[in-house]
């Protein structure tokens, strides 16, 4: 009995804690705010299924049964270098705060910069030519 | 006699149960009003309609029309009510899909991380839901998970223009989430910090928009292709493939998609105006306290941003998915690279 109402005290303890966030709070109202639209929509929309209404929208055609995705593969190299990249800009944006404690962080700090940068600009003037290349069988 | 109507209303207000008197103290306390008056739920999305209404009728001006006028009394300020009531009372179809629970979660999913957005930006050192020291983290955090579940959407529709839709969003995501970072970089180096707050506040003698001008240039031009806006809504071109990445979607789910794009909007249009532009700092309005001046001022600077973003959708055609990623690859992130690489030498001699 002893144990259920200190439970019980904790859970009331909880629950305070809860109410006095404004961050709960607000994010539970994020969570209810799409309920409450589908909810009216649920008063307010009609409801009558049919068969066409199933089918995938083909712009006016008859839409078949499957089909080969395309996917542009002129472009996939970026996609490729997106991950170096990626990496480097997060390393760039966390270490940041620490680069300007010590005058040595700042100066290799500089100089991977620096390189980066030229890589950077290197890449951007060989990445013209790339979708052709890759176009005519090149690469 | 009007010590009598007092004696009454204490009266009244003693008659009130305590449960009833706590809960209407609690609705007076700071963080629900923080969460559910300003600056969260009913800001949020008074703010998403009032700049769906502001974008119509600067489209219209633009193009020489009047854009919307009968609905309500003041220049069609209720038109938008009536859409939003209109595309609520529309059937809630769900095409055959590959995983229909999938399909119908994602737009509540994509609503829900828009508006959770709103949570870290202060509108003054007071006026805000979380404070955190790294609320520039945790906003990017969001903002970061926010493309999945409209690449989850596009892949469960089964559909060939959703999939067009989500390959071009997810070519664009890769080429401007980089020089994204790379910009904001410039911002920590200047400030010091990863508390947006703390940014602003460095920002009391001269806003970063004059060192960091190059990278305010790259965050604005990424801003528009992250929030999809023309000139980079290739994922969602009318004219090419239907409606991009949501063309299955109607009803209520197409009405939280467009909910979640102008949401996503305005807090990257808040970000900026924090972030570059001096947030709350500017000229005292008399007679105002500086509680009411200070979102004033985060306000004003952000829909100037939002003008902006809105001429340029009504100046500009679409540009192509070649020039998009040209544009991203080999101009943006060079010149975020050049941009920090100056930062650092200014800051360090």
């Amino acid at each position: 009995m002893q144990q259920l109402f200190e439970l019980n005290e904790l859970v009331q303890e909880l629950l305070m804690e809860i109410l006095q966030n404004a961050f709960v709070i607000y994010a539970s109202f994020c969570i209810l705010a799409p309920v409450i639209f589908y909810l009216v929509s649920v008063i307010l929309a009609p409801r009558k299924p049919s068969k066409v209404k199933k089918i995938p929208f083909e712009s006016g055609q008859t839409p078949f049964p499957y089909r080969i995705n395309p996917y542009p593969i002129e472009y996939f190299p970026y996609v490729i270098i997106y991950i170096a990249y990626a990496l480097l800009a997060l390393i760039a944006f966390v270490t940041s705060m620490s680069l300007m404690e010590s005058s040595e962080a700042l100066i290799a700090g500089i100089i991977v910069l620096s390189l980066v940068t030229a890589i950077s600009i290197y890449l951007s003037l060989y990445l013209k030519s790339l979708t052709q290349k890759l176009e005519r069988g090149v690469v | 006699m009007p010590f009598d109507h007092v004696q009454f209303l204490i009266n009244v207000l003693n008659s009130i149960p305590e449960s009833v008197r706590t809960v209407i103290k609690y609705t007076f306390s700071e963080p629900f009003v923080k969460a559910v008056i300003f600056p969260g739920a009913l800001f949020g999305i008074i703010l998403g309609l009032f700049a769906v209404w502001y974008e119509r009728k600067i489209l219209a001006r633009i193009m020489l029309r009047v854009g919307p006028l009968h609905v309500g009394k003041v220049s069609g300020i209720l038109q938008l009510v009536a859409d939003a009531l209109k595309i609520l009372s529309k059937e809630r179809v769900v095409p055959d899909v590959r995983n229909k629970y999938s399909f119908v979660m994602m737009p509540p999913v994509a609503l829900i991380l828009a508006l959770l957005l709103f949570a870290f930006l202060p509108f003054s050192p007071e006026w805000i839901i979380y404070p955190s020291d790294i609320g520039l983290l945790l906003f990017f955090g969001v903002l970061a998970i926010s493309p999945l579940p409209i690449i989850l959407a596009a892949y469960t529709a089964r559909s060939k223009y959703p999939f067009i839709g989500m390959t071009r969003f997810a070519l664009q995501l890769f080429g401007y989430e980089v020089p994204l970072f790379i910009a904001l970089t410039g911002i920590i180096l200047m400030a010091r910090s990863f508390d947006i707050i703390k940014i602003v506040e460095s920002q009391r003698g001269m806003p970063f928009i004059i060192p960091q001008f190059i990278g305010f240039i790259v965050f604005f031009i990424t801003m528009m292709a992250e929030s999809e806006r023309i000139p980079f809504d290739i994922p969602t071109a009318e004219s090419e493939i239907v409606s991009g990445w949501h063309t299955e979607y109607s009803g209520v789910y197409f009405l939280m998609i467009q909910f979640t794009s102008y949401e996503k909007t305005l807090s990257l249009c808040i970000l900026a105006s924090l972030l570059y532009l001096g947030g709350w700092h500017g000229p005292q309005i008399p007679y105002i306290p500086e509680t009411v001046s200070a979102p004033f001022w985060v306000i004003f600077k952000a829909l100037i941003l939002f003008t902006i973003l809105v001429i340029i959708r009504g100046a500009y055609p679409r540009v192509t998915i070649e020039k998009v990623l040209d544009l991203g690859w080999r101009y943006l992130i060079p010149i975020g690279f050049i941009n920090l690489l100056l930062t650092i030498i200014l800051l360090g001699f």
